[in-house]
């Protein structure tokens, strides 16, 4: 429960991972995306399955909605399973050029507290995600570069490498580089490949399922992460998803997670 | 017993049948069952050994709500049989945008410290029930519970309790024959192994005067988060009163019953992150109390301050604080003197003094007033492994000024979504008649758990 805490912008970057890390015109389509479709003001409910690699499940389900005010990504999740962990709920303040604001609400503590926000290649929630996973990537962090092109699933793809500037963020993003699989029509990511600090394929991450959310941009409902190390497999699977809609600031208050 | 548990069954119909009369209610049911055992004390062997169900039904309409958590327990409990059911919460509330009203019984913590937090008057706590998770120490009162939040950030909370409910100390458990009535025995005239008898509670009459009420200015911002509390009433932290001395049978049995205190509490506390790494908490109480000196039961008006830092370093998640408390107008107690060939009366009236200096000293360990100043530390340390599946943490506590000290350690392996395991242990040291050095004889051993969550 407690690596939860330093995730940020929750499954909105399953969107981004859609988005990939181009060296030219990533910029581009992430800006067309946030343009067409308003992310930043949404309601989503979704699941996490992992699997161990003895079959063991573990479930966790979500509700995330966010708003942006001022310059300031808003986001409130609250956990509705399992039941140890219902009620749990986590407020996050997303800036664009300082560390992020974090508190969260346990009710078998009964008060809100203030967290720190670092660590974001833990896992989040058990998960084979890591919080970094979740979060909008900062692209200037990374060296890009065109590795070629290949079929994927029967889709034309760019094959883009992105690799940390320096060890500090590779080892706060929990990977020295990823390998992404960037369709070039759509400029949907399905594949990524997550390469650990001694360059050894550590995770790779599936997005399908994408449907339509506006004219223009799609979303990712079934997300897997596999850890290819010791056969870990998570999948994020998003049950409903309603964007567009403006919340209240008030609602991501502090104290108004209790 | 029965008058509870039929309130319960009806609420739980009246629940039943709000869900189902079409008030576009959500009824959950959630909660958990358990087994638990702890021992290895050297004053019970099986000091806790009991099996628990944890009912939690909720109900939600657009902007009513009733929350619940009743508990079922059977067991022994320090060599005594008992079926209990515990109400350990039961409320109703209205909640909207800017305003929220909870009615009923309700645990409230308040505080941005770890443990030990001045400012935390509301809920009281028995200390003496064992198990995994310290949380369950807590105690409801019965409440009225109102937030209001006029702004983004800043929240105002204003609560009443109409009648007092103490901690459990459960200091009838202890060995306390350790009374110094030294010099005494010299003469073959006492026998101090049996003399401390412990009485009934003295709570205060339950009038409305006698209640509780709390108000908190809460606020929370990018840079840092506080509050500012008053608290006015009676401490659930309660101190000890000699009732009586009686000396019917030519020993001294002194009769000690549980005493409340009436005080008043102004208190902050703060939260900042320093960087992303390490969040400063700090939290202090000013606690002002009327007629210390006529009153044992009565602490001197002190201020208690809680400084802290936590961090994750490595994967650890680490919380060390200092803990201090400052005692205002305090002066040491004088041990009486035992007169050398004194008189019947005079070593009555030596016996007397002694007694009430026993016991004055003994409610300034509880309220650890014992110097003019007093000195604590704690740590934390918390670590999980393999995707949390398991969970490793350790508490440790060392009081500079009186030499008591406590370990915890604790691992809990998750080992599925509905099935935990925890076991842990609590170790603590003080030396002769210090509060831990009573307590240890009961509360150092081992514990283990099986819980099934539903």
């Amino acid at each position: 429960m407690k690596r939860t805490v330093f995730m940020s912008m929750t499954t909105l970057g399953l969107l981004f991972f859609s988005c990939g890390l181009f060296a030219q015109s990533a910029e581009q389509i992430r800006k067309k995306a946030a343009d067409v479709v308003d992310l930043s003001s949404m309601t989503m409910d979704f699941t996490i399955n992992i699997r161990d690699g003895k079959g063991s499940e573990r479930v966790r389900q979500l509700t995330m909605i966010t708003g942006r005010f001022n310059d300031v990504t808003k986001t409130l999740i609250r956990f509705t399973a399992p039941s140890d962990v219902k009620g749990t709920a986590l407020l996050i303040f997303d800036y664009e050029e300082k560390e992020d604001d974090m508190w969260i609400y346990m009710p078998a503590l009964k008060k809100v507290r203030r967290i720190i926000s670092s660590e974001k290649g833990k896992s989040f929630m058990g998960s084979e995600f890591t919080n970094a996973d979740m979060s909008k990537p900062n692209h200037a962090d990374f060296h890009y570069e065109l590795k070629g092109s290949e079929t994927y699933e029967g889709r034309e793809c760019w094959i883009v490498q992105a690799e940390g500037k320096d060890q500090a963020i590779k080892k706060a993003n929990g990977y020295s580089r990823s390998v992404n699989y960037i369709d070039k029509e759509t400029y949907l990511c399905y594949k990524t490949e997550y390469y650990d600090s001694s360059d050894n394929l550590h995770r790779v991450m599936i997005a399908s399922d994408f449907k339509k959310i506006t004219a223009t941009s799609y979303f990712a409902y079934h997300t897997s992460m596999e850890n290819v190390k010791n056969g870990r497999i998570s999948e994020m699977v998003v049950n409903n998803l309603e964007t567009g809609k403006k919340y209240r600031e008030d609602l991501f208050s502090p104290n108004a997670l209790q | 017993m029965k008058r509870i548990a039929f309130l319960c069954l009806l609420i739980t119909f009246t629940i039943g049948a709000a869900a189902q009369d079409g008030f576009d209610a959500t009824f959950n049911l959630n909660g958990y069952g358990r087994a638990s055992i702890f021992g290895g004390g050297s004053a019970y062997a099986v000091s806790s050994l009991f099996s628990e169900l944890s009912l939690q039904p909720s109900v939600k309409t657009n902007n009513a709500l009733l929350e619940s958590d009743i508990r079922i327990r059977t067991g022994m409990f320090f060599n005594e049989k008992k079926t209990e059911l515990q109400i350990r919460e039961l409320y109703v509330g209205y909640k909207s945008r800017n305003f929220d009203v909870f009615l009923g019984n309700q645990i409230v913590s308040w505080g941005r410290t770890e443990g030990f937090s001045p400012t935390n008057n509301i809920t009281p706590d028995d200390f003496f029930f064992l198990s995994s998770d310290p949380n369950d120490q807590k105690l409801s009162n019965f409440m009225l519970k109102v937030n209001y939040r006029p702004v983004i950030g800043i929240g105002l909370e204003v609560i009443a309790i109409p009648f007092y409910k103490m901690s459990s100390y459960r200091f009838d458990l202890f060995d306390m024959s350790g009374f110094d009535m030294s010099g005494l025995e010299q003469f073959g005239q006492f026998d101090t192994s049996n003399m401390i008898d412990f009485g009934n509670d003295m709570v205060p009459e339950k009038i409305l005067a006698n209640g509780s009420y709390a108000v908190r200015a809460d606020f929370d911002f990018s840079a840092f988060g506080g509050s500012v509390s008053w608290f006015r009433g009676y401490d659930p932290y309660h101190g000890f009163n000699v009732v009586s001395v009686n000396w019917a049978t030519g020993q001294p049995v002194v009769r000690i019953s549980s005493m409340p205190y009436l005080k008043n509490s102004f208190g902050a506390d703060l939260a900042a992150p320093l960087g992303n790494v390490v969040i400063l908490r700090a939290e202090a109480a000013y606690n002002h109390t009327k007629n210390p000196n006529n009153n044992m039961y009565i602490p001197n008006p002190d201020i208690s301050y809680v400084v802290g830092l936590e961090t994750n370093l490595w994967g650890f998640m680490i919380i060390g604080q200092y803990i201090g408390k400052y005692t205002f107008n305090y002066s040491p107690l004088i041990q009486p003197v035992l007169p050398s060939g004194g008189s019947a009366a005079e070593l009555l009236q030596y016996a007397e003094d002694m007694i009430d200096y026993e016991n004055r000293m003994f409610n300034r360990k509880v309220f650890n007033q014992q110097e003019k100043t007093n000195h604590a530390a704690f740590l934390t340390v918390t670590r999980s492994f393999a995707y949390d599946v398991l969970s490793a943490e350790c508490t440790a506590f060392y009081n500079f000024t009186s030499n008591e000290w406590f370990i915890r350690p604790k691992l809990s392996w998750r080992i599925s979504d509905a099935l935990m395991v925890a076991a842990g242990g609590n170790y603590m040291r003080g030396g002769e008649k210090t509060l831990y050095g009573y307590s240890s004889a009961i509360l150092n051993g081992a514990y283990a758990e099986l819980k099934i969550i539903f």
